[in-house]
């Protein structure tokens, strides 16, 4: 047994050493504005807007992270200049990182819509219906209010109990964009899933949800292996190649996240 | 739907997946990425394995070098219980945190770390397989441990392992596609990307396996004739 002790050791004075090197400082950040990103590094998250925008700046060198808060972890570690991702997720993790501010300035607004199969237009139809209705009732609103503002208490919407549901709606996500969509213990929670559940109540119907790549989402949806893809997803003419999306339920903008210092 | 327009459409998802935007320079320039990586990752592994090897080789023969065979010990447990992709966010989150350092790099830091582990291994097994009295042989015609090692027993060790050696380099060469974890655009990555604004899976892909797999039979065949190379000495 001592044999093994030793090593163990060594092992853990090596990782305590490793990360005393992790606290050094960080260069100042460079970007106050929108004209401050050309020739910069940006980080993003691959397949999103913010990945498409970063890709029309003068000279940025784009980086494509599988996650956003990859990207954000980068941004704080130097090894980028700024992060460009939606508002709300930037908020989210602005409020967690004393150290990243979002800049005044931000990009074009964009609407999130839910995307579905080309050619199921039974189902985009139907989802049309209760998205209108939950967002007549206030359903919507009120689930909303539960996430974003200074009184979001991040309670989830309770499904009603009192339905009897036929057939099961697979909706794909990508629980890494809070407060759309994010993991809190052990569970997707978020705007999307809360309106899709209001959704599923007004069509009768038991929701389930797969989470996977943000880039994987449209292939899924147009292979089957998800009814509708649900993930804060705006709409773009790239995107309409391969799937339908339905009317917007949220506004958001793109949002530059850069070091406070 | 008639046979003509299933081609149209098939013919446009080819110009949308390659040709469109010049896309087909995502896989180009990840290919060129993925082979630097493998590249050096392949030589630093080689270095740190055979150093590795001689001195786990060296204590089990003599018994001496106990401090660096245990720290050697320690490498190859740490190194190969846990997994490349750790591995790498490791390097580039944790040991290189707070630097801008260059992902190629880091990717061909980790993945040569990580092979030299196994490169270590094999190594060993080839040493260890030269018979005993070879190192008796060495030692009767007055020969140093080291010159005994490096003319006499090195030599048929590395034929012995050869084929292991370059499966090793191919298993390395698959292992780079996790490089893209850190946003670096590797051929697996490139893929990916084309995928990410494209919305289609099958074309790029099957685009980035046949690359890969064109790349490793290439290289088996390299290796086949090397091995038959080799084996002319053998009738001596």
């Amino acid at each position: 047994m001592k044999k093994t002790r030793i090593p163990a050791a060594f092992l853990v004075a090596a990782v305590v050493s490793i990360s005393a090197c992790g606290n050094t400082s960080v260069p100042v950040n460079t970007v106050n504005s929108v004209d401050d990103l050309k020739g910069k590094t940006i980080g993003t998250q691959l397949g999103t807007t913010g990945y498409i925008l970063a890709g029309d700046i003068e000279g940025a060198k784009v980086e494509g992270y599988n996650k956003g808060a990859d990207a954000i972890q980068a941004l704080k570690q130097a090894k980028n200049d700024a992060v460009i991702i939606d508002m709300e997720t930037a908020k989210a993790f602005v409020s967690k990182n004393s150290d990243l501010k979002i800049l005044d300035e931000p990009f074009d607004n964009e609407e999130y819509s839910i995307c579905y199969r080309i050619g199921d237009d039974e189902l985009g139809k139907k989802l049309n219906e209760a998205l209108a209705a939950i967002k007549a009732d206030g359903t919507l609103d009120g689930i909303i209010s539960h996430w974003i503002g200074d009184d979001a208490d991040h309670a989830s919407y309770v499904a009603d109990s009192s339905i009897t549901r036929t057939g099961t709606l697979t909706m794909a996500t990508n629980a890494e964009f809070p407060p759309y969509e994010s993991m809190e213990n052990n569970e997707i929670v978020g705007i999307d899933v809360d309106m899709m559940r209001a959704i599923c109540d007004k069509l009768g119907m038991e929701l389930t949800i797969e989470n996977m790549a943000f880039d994987s989402i449209i292939t899924a949806v147009t292979s089957g292996k998800a009814d509708v893809g649900v993930a804060g997803m705006s709409v773009t003419e790239d995107r309409l190649k391969n799937v339908n999306f339905t009317d917007g339920y949220a506004t958001s903008m793109q949002a530059i996240v850069v070091r406070a210092k | 739907m008639n046979l003509l327009e299933q081609n149209n459409e098939f013919l446009q998802k080819l110009y949308d997946t390659f040709i469109y935007d010049n896309r087909y320079m995502y896989l180009v320039n990840g290919l060129k990425t993925t082979l630097v990586i493998t590249l050096f990752a392949v030589m630093l592994g080689m270095v740190i394995g055979f150093l590795v090897a001689i001195v786990r080789a060296t204590h089990d023969k003599t018994g001496k070098l106990k401090i660096l065979n245990f720290f050697a010990k320690i490498y190859l447990t740490v190194i190969r219980g846990t997994p490349v992709m750790v591995q790498l966010l490791i390097i580039y989150y944790v040991i290189f945190a707070s630097v801008r350092i260059d992902k190629v790099l880091v990717g061909v830091l980790a993945f040569g770390i990580n092979s030299g582990a196994y490169v270590a291994e094999i190594v060993r097994s080839g040493i260890m397989s030269v018979d005993g009295g070879q190192f008796e042989a060495g030692a009767s015609l007055g020969l140093s441990y080291t010159r005994t090692m490096t003319y006499i027993i090195l030599p048929q060790a590395f034929k012995n392992v050869l084929p292991a050696l370059a499966n090793e380099c191919i298993v390395l060469l698959k292992e780079t596609s996790v490089a893209g974890y850190i946003a670096l655009e590797d051929l697996t990555k490139g893929g990916d990307i084309i995928r990410s604004v494209t919305y289609e899976a099958f074309l790029p892909l099957i685009a980035v396996a046949l690359i890969y797999l064109i790349i490793v039979v290439g290289l088996s065949a390299l290796v086949g004739k090397l091995e038959r190379r080799l084996k002319k000495s053998d009738r001596g």
